[in-house]
């Protein structure tokens, strides 16, 4: 049976309060033609109105090694089981858990048991979150932290009762717990149907056309401009700001096309792990040096980029050139010179919460021996702490790129389409408790051919 | 089915009857000593047909809300037994299936029920409770709740029950309400079958193994390596095989001599997907097993476990249930289609010497 057969199953979590009950009415009372089976284990909130809802008790079961990443649920297994010889009068499953229930088992009985497995597909898990209310919950409890690290859809609900500022700021701490995910913002729940059902959340496809930098590795700087300049001397003036002080790093011949701009960003990373050079105002910018721009006075600062033959400067910045309104000027026609090109890059961030996602993304092929040692002591050491994976990798000889998810130490890969003219390339991101992004990195080079 | 080309019964199989049913039947079983054959399907229907020839008898739709779940034919095979999604269990009488009694359990759903051998208590397991009600419906023991589900049921004497749930097998002395036994093992036990003599336990667990005690030594041990869960389990009539499967293969284990710990089991590999049901003789080495392609298999085993087929069939679609008519002269399969096929198996014994009368 091919993954378009099985029956696509949604995993809906959040707290109590969250509005699950709210969406899944909305779900189930709109014109989609669809029948929905839906599998609730939440007594005492608002009743479901419509549609085939069965009972289940939520009964974890734990394997016999003890391993708690291996864990399944029990009453899933017998419901769906159940529901997979009445397939016919059904076509989607909406699994509805309690506001503290750890996800995991819920999508682990889809890789564990294999009856399950070879019916049903898990489409996507969505997770609501009480705008209101969340930014508490996260601090106290590690149930709501999984969900969000779980979650392939955030449903940021109640907006209505939270400021743009705190939205803003909740949701940049939602996106550094889990870099994967969706986030929609929704009052009363209202979101469109098709946000949440037949989400293919797995196929990492789809995410990169969604949010095409999330697989990027994260840069000290957030900000390149390319500069044309001829021969001469020339100010960077910047205006009162964010910070007091920023890094840059300053390229002579740095080139505009894609390629060109991620060398010099490879090159500017090796001189960003070096010490700054603090420069104050009025003093000249060296090239291919970390320095770090003394912005503490008042009004205009500005430094001097001296250029004896005309090329091409590429500034890699700490902060965007927007935010400090930073400007290049040619001293002797006081006119200010507009940038080429410039490149947003994924910043560094600084991660508050225990729970973050880290990517990998890596041309060239993988020995499937070694990888396949790497992964299972990773999974095996850290399964616990790992909640997601997804990715695809390039096997060497295999004409087909292996696409593979997974929960704690549970996955699955399976060959996908052909990589034909594309180059070969591996793209992997885990998401979990207190990842070492650095040594998962090199792990993982250590896997390449 | 892929793999698999539709063919007419080999072997010792022989054309019987077909028939169909309204929906996926997922349970069946012969009444009044083989004269009768009766079909559940999943949405509640349940359905009587003659067993030489098919003929149907009566038919009843809609029997629990939400559906069926389990059916029990009483040994005398007069009355039998249904469960359903609804909470409820019916006792009915086969001849017209007018329903004798009917127990309201409340919400949970009942998935096992199981007759003593003597006929004269009904085990019922409905989520973490087990009850025991008499041929006419009378409450006569209820369990406390076990720790979760229960699994499994079966009667080990005529007065002992053991149910099987998360963690732990337990017997229970029904008559003077107490614990007889409790064997336990952290994991997830999704099946039980007890040797006719009671001494042996056999469970499939949730993490692809087959765990087992016995009771006379408390001795415990477990079988790996199986690719699936083993949800099949079958103990011939003498005790001395237990076939057990979780995928398209049939795993035996013989219990001759020190067996079956430190044996190579014997293995029977004839369908193409996983075992769907599985079910020795009433007499003898012979094991039917039909299987998710909609293959229907009846092999002969030796003492070691292995075994060649000796007659096969294909039944259409996924293979619900299975079952041998009491004498052992004819097999009956139900599938995910609600098709109904009995075949003859002719059996030259000083019996049983034509098989099909």
């Amino acid at each position: 049976m091919s993954i378009k057969d099985k029956v696509p199953v949604t995993i809906l979590t959040g707290f109590l309060g969250s509005g699950k009950t709210t969406l899944l009415n909305r779900i189930l009372s709109e014109e989609h033609g669809k029948r929905i089976a839906v599998i609730e284990n939440e007594y005492g909130e608002v009743g479901i109105d419509q549609g085939l809802v069965i009972n289940a008790d939520e009964e974890v079961f734990e394997m016999s090694n003890g391993c708690i990443c291996c864990t399944v649920r029990g009453d899933l297994i017998r419901v769906l089981g159940n529901l997979m010889k009445r397939r016919d009068k059904f076509d989607y499953v909406l699994v509805e858990t309690t506001g503290l229930a750890d996800p995991g088992p819920v999508a682990q009985t889809f890789f564990m048991d294999e009856e399950i497995s070879s019916e049903f597909t898990l489409d996507g898990i969505v997770t609501l979150v009480d705008a209101a209310h969340i930014d508490q919950q996260l601090g106290r409890s590690d149930e709501s932290s999984e969900q969000v690290a779980f979650a392939d859809v955030l449903v940021l609900n109640k907006t209505d009762l939270v400021s743009d500022d705190a939205l803003n700021t909740l949701e940049s701490r939602l996106r550094d717990m889990n870099r994967m995910t969706r986030i929609i913002r929704a009052e009363n729940a209202k979101v469109p149907i098709e946000s949440v059902l037949n989400l293919s959340a797995f196929d990492l496809d789809q995410i990169l056309k969604r949010r095409p930098t999330f697989l990027e590795p994260e840069y000290p700087f957030e900000w390149t401009g390319v500069y044309d300049l001829d021969a001469g001397k020339y100010e960077l003036m910047l205006e009162e700001g964010p910070d007091p002080e920023m890094s840059l790093v300053a390229l002579v011949n740095q080139g505009e096309s894609e390629e060109e701009l991620k060398d010099g960003a490879e090159s500017s990373v090796r001189l960003y792990a070096e010490k700054a050079n603090t420069l104050e105002p009025g003093n000249t910018i060296p090239y291919g040096e970390h320095i770090n721009l003394k912005l503490d006075d008042k009004g205009n600062k500005s430094f001097i980029l001296n250029i004896e033959k005309p090329t091409k400067i590429g500034l890699f910045t700490q902060h965007t050139a927007e935010e400090f309104n930073m400007k290049v000027i040619k001293r002797e026609e006081n006119k200010e010179i507009p940038f080429n090109t410039e490149r947003f890059w994924q910043a560094e961030h600084e991660h508050d919460d225990e729970v973050g996602s880290i990517a990998i993304e890596r041309f060239g092929d993988v020995d499937p021996e070694k990888l396949n040692t790497w992964m299972g002591r990773l999974l095996s050491e850290k399964g616990v702490d790992i909640f997601r994976t997804k990715g695809f990798i390039s096997y060497s000889g295999n004409p087909r790129r292996i696409v593979f998810q997974g929960v704690h130490m549970l996955f699955t890969a399976q060959p996908d389409k052909e990589w034909g003219n594309e180059p070969r390339r591996n793209q992997l991101v885990f998401i979990g408790r207190n990842l070492n992004e650095k040594e998962m990195q090199e792990g993982f080079d250590k896997c390449l051919i | 089915m892929p793999d698999i080309e539709p063919f007419s019964p080999r072997g010792m199989f022989h054309e019987g009857w077909t028939a169909e049913v309204s929906d996926y039947a997922i349970a069946c079983g012969w009444a009044l000593k083989g004269k009768q054959f009766i079909v559940g399907d999943v949405a509640g229907g349940i359905f009587a047909f003659e067993g030489d020839n098919g003929k149907i008898i009566w038919e009843k739709e809609n029997t629990h809300s939400g559906g069926l779940l389990a059916m029990a034919i009483h040994p005398e095979g007069e009355i039998f037994a249904t469960s359903g999604q609804d909470g409820n269990v019916q006792i009915c009488n086969c001849h017209e299936g007018k329903v004798i009694k009917t127990l309201d359990l409340g919400k949970g759903w009942v998935e096992h029920l199981k007759w003593s051998n003597d006929g004269l208590f009904l085990a019922i397991a409905s989520s973490k409770k087990v009850y025991v009600f008499n041929e006419v419906g009378e409450e006569k023991w209820t369990s406390e709740d076990h720790p979760s589900t229960v699994s499994a049921i079966t009667w080990s004497n005529k007065n002992e029950l053991a149910t099987a749930c998360y963690g732990r097998v337990t017997f229970f002395d029904i008559v003077n309400n107490k614990t007889n036994q409790k064997l336990e093992w952290q994991g997830s036990l999704v099946s039980m079958e007890l040797s006719p003599d009671g001494d042996i336990v056999a469970c499939g667990s949730q993490d692809n193994s087959v765990h087992f005690w016995r009771r006379s030594t408390g001795m415990d041990a477990e079988m790996t390596g199986y690719p699936g869960k083993p949800s099949h389990l079958s103990f011939d009539d003498s005790g001395k095989l237990l076939a057990t499967s979780g995928s398209e293969r049939i795993t035996v284990w013989s219990f001759i001599g020190n067996g079956p710990e430190g044996t190579m089991p014997g293995e029977l590999c004839h369908h193409t997907e996983p075992i769907s049901s599985l079910a020795f003789s009433n007499k003898g080495m012979l094991v039917a097993s039909g299987s998710r392609d909609g293959s229907v298999v009846a092999s002969f085993l030796k003492n070691d476990g292995n075994g060649d087929p000796v007659g096969a069939a294909f039944a259409g679609d996924l293979v619900g249930a299975i079952s041998w008519r009491p004498d052992d002269c004819a097999l009956a399969a139900v599938n995910a289609k609600g098709v109904v096929n009995v075949w003859k198996f002719k059996v030259r014994t000083n019996l049983f010497s034509k098989g099909f009368k």
